[in-house]
């Protein structure tokens, strides 16, 4: 059984994929849910540009925060992203052999895809594919991105997450993502945890409700004037932070169910323009990857 | 005589998909498949010679024993009219010749019968391998997967990326392409534990070499192994695995080298409800419980696994690790709800959304209530209504949505409530499918049966109909639900007709709610009411075509059409008797005269009474007599729901009806004779039109020997 810290999982993810053809990206500097939302996966899946990128992608959820009480659950996770596009016949094989590069024999453990699809609503995406389950437990989303922004995808993008902390401390065999190694002599748990309580109080307990649906109408505002000025990443950049501050509010439970379905709605316009602008900008530059990859 | 066989490699194709049932992806292959084998001709029994089967990555067929060649067929090929083919005296024209050249025939191949000139045309029957290149590929395209993707350039969907086809006919390959991919005679082993490429001859060749590279073909050998082993690893600890038959069809389809695993959860786990610890595990994690012997949940289950063994104990290490981390999360829910009664919820109800337009679940819960008095006048079943929709707002439900009802039903028990209101909340949702079980009590079954048809009012009200594929609100299981429980005659029967309830919910959404405001008008009661009504006829007759009654669209058609809407019971008692009936003698008569007079009285008011002063001869006398008498008999035997004796009864009245036929004139120029006579048949007509429109039965009449 390999023993790796949490930062030797990155390297031997970043180096595996790079030598498989990725440029590595670096995280978004805005706060996000998911790796999904990186403009390097969201409006990169766009139109007919190919494209291939790795990437570390710090993930918010602040309903997931858990104070850093619950040793599985953290309100904030790292993700590694990867996008394969158009999606190779060979990206089941290609996700496997990345397993076989973090030291797993896969004759000795249980491997399955089952079915899980996914959705997300405020992107107007969704995407077929499956969990991957490694011995039981859900390592990795495997997605084949059908629509994005309400738009049908070709060529299609293939997106492997891996969920970091849990695939390291499932190797190691601990109980608790805290107590996981992060390199280099130092604890996840030491590092973190002062984090994860903090903004689990803070998203629960002290955020202004108030300044938060201000900070929301602003920033749509904001949003709406970048688009009409036909400025598309600004626009989206406002679109994520839109939807980190409904993710606030919704933790905060200032969102009830009436409000929330409208406010998805807002985050959802936002999305679906700037995904539509961003394909509309790039065909007017001439889809410049399309050129590179061909010259 | 040729054997062919068929693999299709793809990606893991979910497992709810693989299973073979009526109406399936599979079953359709099938069928196609002996479609094929039917228009080749030469078998006696085509469904022997498709085999059919599966693993999450592929998709087998072996035809074993199939004729070489199809059968060669006749043709006839029309031409020209005889009159344009041959002039006045008989001599080929020139249109004839044209014709005979264009067909490359000669005169001796003219058919000499008809208004037309005709060839006759022999076709030979092509060879199997020229059939099956060009069907297997049509086939395998064209099937309807429940959820089809793209991938790569997006330039075709499927249900999965495909990655290689094998096609072999007698030991050779034949080559065919679909979607673009090129068959060859190699496939590959299992995923991890032997991924190499293997070179095939036949499918006896292929299976033994499959299994050797850790790939068990048949989906059944795969649930026979697993089984077997799952007995094996129960027993050593005394127990047995629960019965679950969900589970047990999917871990057949979610490997191809089936294994199974016995973990541990921890002890302290078992204080939480059985219900939520066995739906973790089945729903969430695919692991079946074990149980003592006499039932009781252990802390050990079941895991399937893709692999025959766990060498290092990996996939139990890991199936522990998650399966106590989900309950460590449910104990946390569980602990969390019980410091608040059900009751106590109702101002969190006030703020649970049940449909943008259609208000909270505290208003939905107060129709609920008013309609479960009406339907019971029971103050214990309001109760159970008042408390169905708590559970809503509790973390447990919030984070298992599947588990709705039952929590509401497990924590009312443990609050100390009679059990005819826990089981009542807890059962509310029942059935979910033609096959799932009814509410345990009456009680229950109207709840469950209230709720329904409040929900159902609803969205009809804001029209969010169901419309073809698309039922986003599930309303065609909720009305299916709720015409099962009506149908249902045991301890639980709810009495009361699908117009009575319909008119009862409209009702509802009428009454002032607990916020003091109505509801706002939407829709117009009547055209809602109709709407409904053909809603419910629909989803009555796919009810009663399934299999569990299994009558025939005529029966139910002839039934219904005589009035359904009031019970159900009765639609089905008289179902019962036109099903009886019909293969009797006595039949034809019946539905001969139902025919007859619905012939000659078509479009005519039946309103209209027979005046005895205005029979003019002796059969017709004699008929309105009969009439009478037998109407009346009819009268109390359907009164008494023995529909069956009293369609025999009509039949008696059949030869004197025929005898009217035959002498009496009904369509007379006196207008006051014609109105009598067809005022007559009416009655007649009348008296089974009650039971069913006969009329609407489709006879064989070649099946009554008299």
């Amino acid at each position: 059984m390999p023993r790796l810290s949490f930062q030797d999982l990155i390297l031997r993810l970043q180096n595996f994929w790079a030598e498989r053809g990725c440029m590595i990206e670096t995280p978004l500097d805005v706060s996000v849910g998911a790796g999904t939302m990186h403009p390097a996966t969201f409006l990169r899946v766009l139109g007919p540009e190919p494209w291939n990128v790795g990437y570390v992608q710090p993930s918010r959820r602040p309903a997931d925060g858990r104070y850093g009480d619950n040793p599985f659950r953290l309100g904030k996770h790292y993700q590694f992203q990867v996008i394969l596009k158009p999606s190779p016949l060979d990206v089941q094989e290609l996700y496997l052999d990345s397993l076989r590069a973090i030291g797993l024999d896969l004759t000795r453990h249980d491997i399955r895809f089952e079915e899980d699809n996914w959705e997300a609503p405020t992107l107007g995406a969704w995407g077929v594919g499956w969990q991957i389950l490694l011995d039981g437990m859900e390592i990795s989303q495997f997605t084949y991105f059908q629509q994005a922004g309400g738009i049908d995808l070709a060529p299609i993008s293939a997106e492997l997450t891996y969920g970091l902390e849990r695939i390291t401390m499932f190797l190691a065999r601990q109980s608790s993502i805290y107590d996981i190694e992060w390199g280099a002599g130092f604890g996840y748990g030491p590092v973190r945890k002062q984090e994860e309580y903090e903004f689990s109080k803070y998203y629960f307990e002290i955020a202004n409700i108030t300044t938060h649906w201000q900070l929301f109408d602003l920033y749509e505002r904001e949003a709406r004037l970048c688009l009409d000025e036909k400025l598309v990443l600004p626009a989206y950049e406002w679109t994520l932070k839109c939807s980190h501050v409904f993710n606030t509010l919704d933790a905060r439970g200032a969102v009830s169910v009436t409000e929330r379905v409208g406010v998805m709605k807002r985050v959802r316009d936002l999305a679906v323009a700037c995904a539509h602008q961003y394909l509309a900008s790039r065909e007017a530059l001439g889809f410049p990857l399309l050129k590179a990859s061909n010259g | 005589m040729a054997e062919y066989f068929f693999e299709l490699l793809t990606e893991e194709i979910p497992a709810w998909m693989l299973r073979i049932y009526y109406g399936s992806v599979l079953d359709k292959l099938k069928e196609h498949l002996q479609m094929m084998l039917l228009q080749v001709g030469g078998l006696s029994d085509v469904s022997k010679h498709v085999i059919v089967t599966s693993t999450p990555r592929r998709i087998v067929i072996f035809l074993p024993q199939i004729p070489n060649q199809e059968l060669d067929q006749e043709h006839k090929v029309k031409g020209p009219p005889r009159k344009v083919a041959y002039d006045t005296s008989g001599n080929p024209t020139l249109a004839l010749s044209g014709f005979l050249k264009k067909n490359s025939a000669e005169t001796k191949d003219i058919i000499n019968d008809g208004e037309y000139v005709q060839l006759r045309r022999k076709v030979s029957g092509r060879t199997i391998d020229e059939i099956l290149r060009e069907r297997i590929p049509q086939i395998i395209e064209s099937l309807r997967w429940p959820k089809m993707m793209r991938w790569g350039r997006g330039e075709h969907s499927y249900i999965r990326p495909i990655h290689s086809i094998v096609s072999v006919l007698d030991g050779a390959h034949l080559p065919i392409t679909i979607f673009g991919v090129a068959s060859a005679t190699t496939t590959v082993g299992h995923r991890t534990l032997a991924p190499q490429k293997i070179e095939v001859t036949s499918y006896n060749d292929y299976v033994t070499k499959l299994e050797l590279a850790r790939v068990i073909i048949d989906a059944d050998r795969r649930g026979e192994v697993m089984a077997k082993r799952a007995q094996i690893l129960s027993h050593e600890i005394g127990g047995t695995p629960s019965v679950d038959a969900a589970i047990w069809s999917q871990w057949q389809y979610l490997t191809e080298y089936p294994g199974v695993l016995r973990a541990e959860f921890e002890r302290d786990y078992l204080a939480l409800p059985e219900e939520v610890l066995v739906m973790v595990m089945r729903v969430h994690q695919k692991q079946l419980p074990i149980r003592t012997i006499d039932g009781k949940l252990t802390n050990s289950f079941l895991a399937v696994l893709d692999n025959d063994a766990d060498p290092d104990g990996n996939a139990a290490y890991g199936n522990s690790f998650v399966t106590n981390a989900r309950f460590a999360d449910a104990k946390f829910f569980y602990e969390t709800d019980r410091k608040r009664t059900l009751e106590s919820r109702a101002d969190q109800l006030a703020h649970l959304q049940f449909q943008e337009k259609l208000g909270n679940y505290l208003d939905k819960t107060e129709r609920v209530m008013w309609l479960v008095d009406r339907l019971s006048g029971d103050s214990e079943a309001v109760r159970a209504a008042e408390l169905s929709k708590m559970d809503l707002v509790t973390e447990m439900v919030k984070e298992f949505t599947e588990l709705q009802g039952r929590v509401g039903g497990i924590y009312a028990r443990e609050e100390g409530l009679a059990e005819k209101i826990w089981q009542s909340i807890y059962d509310q949702y029942l059935p979910q499918s033609t096959d799932d079980a009814l509410p345990r009590s009456q009680t229950g079954a109207i709840l469950s049966v209230a709720d329904k048809i409040d929900s159902i009012a609803g969205f009809f009200r804001i029209d969010l109909k169901p419309t073809g594929s698309k039922d986003p609100f599930a309303l065609r299981r909720a009305a299916q639900g709720i015409v099962q429980i009506l149908l249902n005659r045991d301890k639980r029967e709810v009495k009361v007709g699908i117009d009575g309830l319909i008119d009862l919910a409209l009702a509802a959404w009428k009454l002032e709610t607990n916020i003091g405001k109505p509801m706002p008008e939407f829709a117009d009661d009547a055209s809602v009411r109709s709407d409904l009504l053909a809603f419910f006829a629909e989803r009555v007759r796919t009810l009663l075509e399934a299999p569990a009654y299994g009558f025939a669209y005529d029966e139910i058609a002839a039934a219904m059409e005589a009035g359904w809407a009031s019970s159900l019971t009765d639609l089905v008692d008289r179902i019962t008797a036109v099903k009886a009936m019909r293969n009797e003698p006595d039949f034809l008569s019946i539905l001969d005269s139902a025919k007859r007079i619905a012939n000659i009285t078509s479009g005519q008011e039946s309103s209209a009474r027979i005046d005895p002063s205005k029979l003019e001869s002796d059969v017709e006398k004699r008929l309105a007599d009969l009439a009478a008498h037998v109407g009346e008999q009819i009268g109390e035997m359907i009164a008494e729901r023995n529909y069956k004796r009293a369609l025999e009864t009509f039949a008696a009245m059949a030869p004197e009806l025929e005898t009217f036929f035959d002498e009496v004139m009904v369509m007379v120029e006196d207008e006051a004779v014609r109105r009598n006579r067809m005022a007559l048949l009416h009655t007649v007509g009348n008296a089974v039109m009650k039971i069913a429109d006969v009329t609407k039965i489709v006879v064989d009449r070649r099946e009554y020997r008299p």
